[in-house]
């Protein structure tokens, strides 16, 4: 007994002394979780990684590169957190990336702020994201307060008043149809027509179909995950709503999965998001002549948009940055890297807005685009197309009370 | 007819039977005899194939069937009726009855043997658009028997046909046994029912422990003082006579 | 505003329509159980391969939906009899006795379906795929005030109704289909009676794995298709199973249009959130009225 105890002990400082050891100094450590179930969020986790790589081989940031470890937290709030600490303790991240699911980076907000690791988010919505009061918490892509502003002007100037509202479970789409519902009454005064909440991963619609079918609206919204919403939209069609009917997608309507499954059934279906497919700048068509020969994505969304605004983001950062990088100075690099990039403004890249970061722990200062465009599916499949309907920027107090 | 010879046989690696011979000449009645737990349904079961056999070989009709499944067996001729009495309570008395001709094709001779089992047990026409379910226990045990004729059997074998059933019962069921074997039907039947097994068989055998201890014709063995004293008590003119009578 | 009876009347139409779903699924479920004493945990994957079977011969080999439906009914029971001649076979050891083997088998079924959805995983992805059927040659049914009942609804509810019936027909009045009632009543038995009850029993699991594929290919079109579609499909039909009572085959289609009704109702007048918890609620409500489901008495006897 008394051996085995010792020995553990050996083998534990052993194993003590190789980690530090692998932790040399010269080395940014970078922690990533992300969705990476479908073939798409698989792409864009090695377009990070892609990324960092092409980072390194130009010299890496101040003459030290950066190791990256990518985790796949396939959207599930455990497996996030888990990774989360995993990365920061064990790995001992200076800077965490993630995730690309509202339900799961939530949780991580609370474990970022709890052992002080700056936090990059390159795709969530949930206005409460940021709304924690995290001083570590940045979030690149547009929050769910600004889209739902954005979607009811459209909604209630270009369609109509009687909407109706299909919101599945998982926390993007919760805030999607809370934030629409709140801003359709807030700018034109009205209620929803019909809400139906359904589970995150609800399969079959035709009862709600059916009343809303009923109830003669405007317009529906679907706020689901990707795979939900396909199934929603093409369900409705079968239900025998009119194409005159339009639906209104929450973010992730931008998912590709979506215009594959619901085929036809994407025809007139928009939604706001962070970049368009159909943007036309040369650094839009440039990217996506990019992530189409690279990992053969027809037309990259705003995932692949906003990781890869993300690497651009956190390379502009971590060079105005003066890193200890031995294992006594973590947790002042961690400092330093999280006010670097409050440090960011005006950042021009791929999204549908500059994205600008500040120093006070508010939603006003974390939530970096405040700009959407209005995109539109013309054609459903694999090879969709879309067209921009719209591009609107909001005050940044917007949709806070 | 039948021919065991040396067989062991048992569930598993458990070995019940241990080397048991013995053969059952056409056209005869059979009986085996022993106590409860002594070898006698794994004996039938060996023979019709819901047991493998270890060691040892069956002849049936010239036919090596040792190895054979036992819907083949059954389609050689060689039919069992198990000792559970187990009808299909949802079918039919006659649909029960058809079952067991269910290998065969040829209606007219089907029809034959359906009306030729009425005619051994009556009460099973009368009953014959009643569930199964619904019949007595004496009954039960003559659709079985029944459903095992269906089969139009070379060899019939019964387990235990006068269990659970009422003196008079039985009495009526071992005359159409009989009745049965004189239509050219090989009987193996056992019992623990030693008088009127022997009274009703040729010969018999003995078992206990999974080996046979005794055999002889029924005669003979009926009168054995070994016999007369571990299983008989009492008159076997007795019931002798009433077993011609029923 | 008063009551609507006509969207109470829509929901419990709709209920139907996916509860003969249910029911079919359930249907193999219960023939499986009573044939074999296997409580088939893998049969939802059934259901799931049959739709990536229909699929494939729609999508890939150009087939039109109703000869898609009928392969992949007898790709996804070939494979079925496969499965039970390969894996389960050795564990109830055929001619030994198919008597309930406990434990061992649960595990197997739940192993079973662990294994095929990652045969599935490896073939086709995770990605949910879309079904694109073509059905405008089937009519709109109208019900009521105005309650149109969408076609592919109409072709699940009538094809589902046509299975059960072949099924009944099958086992009443057919002389294999009394085999297999012998079979699954008692197999010894049905062996001294000359049936081949190995091969009824590959007959068994074949029929049962082909009505789940028919289901998945009839699912498939409005919900699109992945491989993790047979975990919520197979707690539905469990449901409906033993709502029905379970190794019922009429309890079964009788569990699955009540388990779709009932979720239906729950789901628009309690809460649609948690649409699937609604199947257990009444499952747990028969259970306590009826402890052996509804046509639970006559379970065995009904196969
Ligand atoms: N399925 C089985 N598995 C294991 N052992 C068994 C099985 N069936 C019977 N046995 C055992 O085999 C032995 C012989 O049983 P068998 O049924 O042949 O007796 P039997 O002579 O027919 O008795 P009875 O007159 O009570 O019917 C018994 O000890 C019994 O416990
Ligand atoms: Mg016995």
């Amino acid at each position: 007994m008394r051996f085995l105890k010792s020995s553990l002990a050996a083998l534990v400082a052993g194993g003590i002394a190789l980690s530090a050891a692998a932790a040399f100094a010269g080395e940014i450590r970078v922690g990533i979780t992300m969705r990476m179930v479908s073939e798409n969020g698989q792409r864009y986790g090695q377009m990070v990684m892609d990324e960092i790589d092409l980072i390194n081989k130009a010299g890496g940031i101040n003459g030290n590169t950066i190791t990256a470890t990518l985790l796949n937290d396939e959207c599930k709030s455990d497996k996030g957190v888990a990774n989360a600490n995993k990365l920061i303790f064990q790995e001992k991240v200076h800077l965490l990336i993630g995730s690309t699911c509202s339900s799961v980076s939530l949780p991580i907000v609370d474990v970022t702020a709890k052992a002080g690791v700056p936090q990059l988010i390159p795709h969530s919505t949930n206005s409460t994201i940021t709304q924690k009061n995290s001083a570590w918490v940045f979030r690149v892509p547009v929050a769910g307060r600004y889209y739902g502003g954005v979607n009811a002007k459209y909604v209630g100037e270009n369609i109509g008043k009687k909407i109706a509202y299909i919101c599945a479970a998982d926390a993007a789409s919760q805030g999607d149809c809370e934030k629409m519902q709140g801003q359709l009454k807030a700018q034109f005064g009205a209620d929803p027509a019909y809400v139906a909440q359904v589970q995150e991963k609800e399969v079959d619609f035709r009862a709600h179909m059916q009343k809303i079918k009923g109830l003669n609206v405007d317009g529906i919204m679907v706020a689901a995950l990707a795979e939900t919403m396909a199934r929603a939209l093409v369900q409705s069609y079968e239900a025998g709503i009119g194409a005159d009917v339009r639906r209104i997608g929450s973010s992730s309507a931008s998912n590709a999965p979506v215009p594959k499954i619901a085929g036809d059934a994407v025809k007139g279906v928009f939604f706001s998001a962070a970049y368009s497919a159909a943007d036309q700048r040369p650094i839009a068509k440039l990217f996506n002549e990019m992530v189409r020969a690279r990992y053969g994505i027809h037309a990259p969304d705003h995932d692949f948009s906003q990781a890869y605004d993300l690497v651009r983001i956190m390379e502009q950062a971590l060079k105005t940055t003066n890193l200890g990088l031995t294992s006594s100075s973590l947790a002042a690099d961690r400092t330093a890297i999280r006010d670097a990039i409050a440090g960011v403004k005006n950042y021009q890249g791929l999204a549908s807005g500059p994205i600008s970061f500040c120093a006070a722990p508010t939603p006003q200062c974390r939530d970096g685009n405040r700009t959407a465009v209005l995109i539109a599916y013309t054609k459903g499949g694999e090879d969709f197309e879309t067209e921009v309907l719209a591009r609107v920027t909001m005050d940044e107090n917007f949709g806070l009370n | 007819m039948l021919q065991v010879n040396k067989v062991e046989a048992g569930y598993g690696k458990l070995k019940i039977l241990r080397g048991v011979t013995m053969t059952v000449p056409q056209g005869e009645i059979v009986t085996l005899l022993g106590g409860n737990g002594t070898g006698k349904s794994t004996m039938l079961k060996a023979v019709s194939g819901l047991i493998p056999v270890m060691s040892g070989n069956i002849i049936f009709d010239g036919v090596d069937i040792s190895t054979m499944k036992p819907h083949e067996r059954m389609r050689l001729g060689l039919v069992q009726v198990t000792q559970s009495k187990e009808a299909y309570p949802a079918m039919t008395v006659e649909e029960n009855l058809m079952l067991g001709a269910y290998t065969r094709s040829d209606r007219a001779s089907i029809a034959a043997d359906l009306e030729k089992v009425y005619g051994f047990f009556p009460v099973l026409k009368e009953r014959r658009k009643q569930l199964s379910a619904t019949l007595s226990g004496g009954e039960v045990q003559m659709l079985v028997i029944g459903r095992g004729l269906m089969a139009g059997p070379k060899m019939l074998m019964l387990d235990e046909p006068s269990a659970a059933i009422a003196p008079k019962v039985v009495l009526e069921i071992f005359s159409n046994i009989n009745k049965i074997a004189k239509s050219g039907v090989t009987i193996l039947v056992v019992e623990q029912n030693v008088r009127m097994a022997l009274i009703l068989a040729n010969y018999g055998y003995i078992i206990r422990d999974g080996v046979i201890m005794m055999e002889g014709k029924a005669d003979s063995l009926i009168s054995d003082p070994a016999v007369k004293e571990s299983f008989l008590g009492g008159s076997v003119a007795d019931t002798s006579k009433k077993l011609q009578s029923g | 505003m008063g009551f609507d009876f006509n969207s109470l009347l829509a929901f419990i139409i709709f209920g139907i329509t996916i509860g003969v779903v249910y029911g079919i699924v359930a249907l193999g479920i219960s023939l499986i159980y009573s044939g074999l004493d296997i409580v088939h945990f893998a049969h939802g994957e059934m259901y799931m391969f049959g739709a990536f079977f229909g699929l494939v011969l729609v999508h890939d080999a150009g087939f039109p939906y109703p000869i898609a439906l009928v392969g992949a009914m007898v790709l996804t029971a070939l494979l079925g009899m496969f499965v039970e001649r390969v894996f389960y076979r050795r564990l109830t050891r055929a001619g030994g006795g198919y008597t309930v083997a406990g434990m061992g088998m649960i595990i197997c079924g739940f192993g079973m379906s662990v294994a095929l959805v990652n045969v599935a995983y490896f073939i086709w992805g995770a990605e949910a795929e879309p079904f694109r059927a073509n059905l405008d040659y089937i009519p709109r049914l109208e019900f009521g005030d105005g309650i149109q009942v969408p076609e592919s609804y109409v072709l699940t509810a009538i094809i589902s109704v046509v299975l059960m019936l072949a099924l009944n027909y099958f086992l009443r009045y057919t002389k294999i289909g009394l085999a297999v009632r012998a079979v699954a009543h008692n197999k010894e038995i049905a062996y001294l009676m000359g049936i081949n009850v190995p091969l009824m029993i590959s007959l068994i699991f074949g029929l049962a794995c082909a009505r789940a594929a028919a289901a998945g290919v009839l699912i498939g079109p409005m919900q699109s298709v992945q491989v993790e579609m047979g975990y919520l499909m197979l707690m539905k039909a469990f449901a409906a199973a033993v709502v029905g009572g379970f190794g019922s085959l009429p309890g079964a289609i009788v569990g699955g249009i009540m388990v779709g009704i009932f979720e239906n109702l729950g789901a628009a007048y309690i809460s649609p959130s948690h649409k699937d918890i609604y199947a257990f609620l009444l499952l747990i409500l028969v259970l306590s009225i009826r402890p052996s489901g509804l046509f639970g008495i006559e379970a065995k006897v009904k196969a």
